[in-house]
């Protein structure tokens, strides 16, 4: 294993997220998170529903405002007002619950529009981009398609390609299998164990167990609010500490 | 009276027909000018309520935009092209047809905001979502991935309140403007009979009407053959 001594992708400090509004009021979500990614990391985030998991990942790109702290991403505090978030966001590639392809688009359009629109490719070099992404998430032949023709599996591995066209250098993956029928699931969990063997940066929230186990190099238990305990997969599972992480494993079992 | 006298009378006798054939050209042109005028100025309010609504900025112009839509459709379109005509433009020497087209224009904008505005809240929030994690601006979301699927969604709609602005436009005798309606009233003032012009002015809305149905319909199938 190599050691790098550069500073981390993503560090997160103090975070904090409350939700204030009429619904909810001064629920506290996250509650003072710090944290690190490192290039090359496939961090698997669990825990139960409602610990925060995805709500924590999706403030890691703002889509949900932070409430304090900071989050160092490639070393700008992306949480400064002043930072142009956009810009940032094309590096950190994000795939849905729900896929969330745009569907009044074909597929092909899916993956190239945004290498089009914000880093001002041609369509061709879009196009030669997005034919090589479908190709590997096996593909290639629905590059016409719509996503409405396609399974939810299918689209899954769509989204994932149009994330990957933008070459971030950090993918998010909020739930990316909880909205599948069972037998599409495989399909999606390996084209993203293709892309941790590839170095990407990811960053998955999951109750895929078993696969995290197998993927992840570093795995992250979150309950009631924070990050209560962090290992490798191996003593994650066999060596739990945490009282709560200890009962959400047998729970599993 | 034959019917043949009638026809002759009414449309044929001192070129009278002239007065509805030029009544619509004067209701198609205000009808089409306002159209663009309430889909422009409709985009821009729909716009400004739709990203007050999802990201609460632009208050003051939600306000005015808020309160524009309010006193547009709360009160009689008559009685909004009186005020154009007599209290905004007394005076000034402008053509009556410009009148028209502001007034109309401006009338459909409302409903035409209000229609879009629901449109765009009716797109799922994952479209947001998913633009904004790509890196594309709230405003580039909006352009390239929202107001699309609004549009389409809504078309119908659209297509209704251009029939309704249509037919609409027959108040435009009000400030004396000649229109079909008012084309087929003269007739009516000069030969006495009432049913020949006035049927026949009701069958050609009826016939534009039905044109711009199914203008919409073929739109609206053409835009849903590239989703499936």
């Amino acid at each position: 294993m190599t050691t790098e001594t550069t500073s981390p992708l993503i560090e997160v400090r103090h975070l904090f997220k409350e939700f204030n509004n009429s619904r909810h009021r001064d629920l506290k979500v996250l509650c003072d998170i710090n944290v690190s990614f490192n290039k090359g990391d496939v961090a698997f985030i669990v825990g139960p529903s409602g610990a925060g998991k995805s709500t924590f990942l999706r403030c890691l790109n703002r889509l949900e405002e932070a409430s304090s702290g900071e989050i160092l991403f490639e070393g700008v505090n992306i949480l400064d007002k002043n930072v142009d978030i956009d810009r940032h966001r094309q590096k950190m590639g994000m795939v849905f619950q729900q896929f969330n392809l745009f569907p009044h688009l074909s597929v092909l359009s899916n993956l190239t529009i945004g290498p089009i629109k914000l880093q001002g490719l041609s369509q061709e070099e879009a196009e030669e981009r997005a034919m090589k992404l479908l190709k590997r998430v096996r593909l290639e032949d629905r590059a016409r398609s719509f996503p409405n023709q396609l399974s939810g599996g299918q689209k899954q591995r769509i989204a994932i390609a149009r994330s990957l066209c933008m070459e971030p250098d950090v993918m998010l993956f909020d739930e990316p299998t909880s909205a599948l029928d069972p037998e599409m699931v495989g399909e999606v969990l390996e084209v993203m164990r293709e892309l941790a063997e590839d170095k990407m940066t990811m960053i998955v929230v999951t109750h895929e167990m078993a696969f995290a186990r197998e993927v992840a190099n570093r795995i992250l238990f979150m309950a009631d609010t924070n990050i209560l305990e962090e290992n490798d997969p191996e003593n994650f599972f066999e060596h739990p500490q945490n009282e709560r992480l200890k009962a959400f494993l047998e729970k599993m079992i | 009276m034959s019917i043949k006298e009638n026809l002759y009378l009414n449309f044929i006798k001192d070129d009278r027909y002239m007065y509805l054939l030029s009544g619509l050209k004067n209701t198609l042109l205000i009808t089409i000018v306002a159209v663009v005028v309430g889909i422009l100025l409709g985009f821009l309010l729909a716009y400004i309520r739709s990203t007050h609504d999802k990201t609460g900025k632009l208050k003051i112009p939600n306000l005015i935009a808020h309160l524009y839509i309010t006193v547009i459709r709360g009160t009689p379109m008559v009685l909004q092209l009186l005020i154009v005509y007599f209290v905004i433009f007394a005076s000034v020497n402008i053509p009556k047809i410009i009148v028209a087209f502001i007034a109309f224009g401006l009338n459909s904008a409302a409903y035409v905001a209000e229609i879009i505005r629901a449109g765009i809240m009716s797109i799922d929030e994952g479209q947001f979502e998913a633009g904004a994690s790509l890196g594309f601006s709230y405003t580039q979301t909006m352009l390239y991935f929202i107001l699309p699927q609004a549009i389409k969604n809504v078309l119908p709609a659209l297509g209704n309140e251009m029939i309704v602005l249509l037919k609409e436009t027959s108040v435009a005798g009000y400030i004396a403007m000649d229109d079909l309606t008012r084309g087929a009233d003269i007739i009516r003032s000069q030969t006495y009979s009432a049913f020949v012009p006035l049927l026949m002015a009701a069958a050609i809305y009826l016939f534009f009407v039905l044109i711009f149905d199914r203008l919409v319909k073929k739109l609206e199938r053409n835009l849903k053959s590239s989703d499936h």
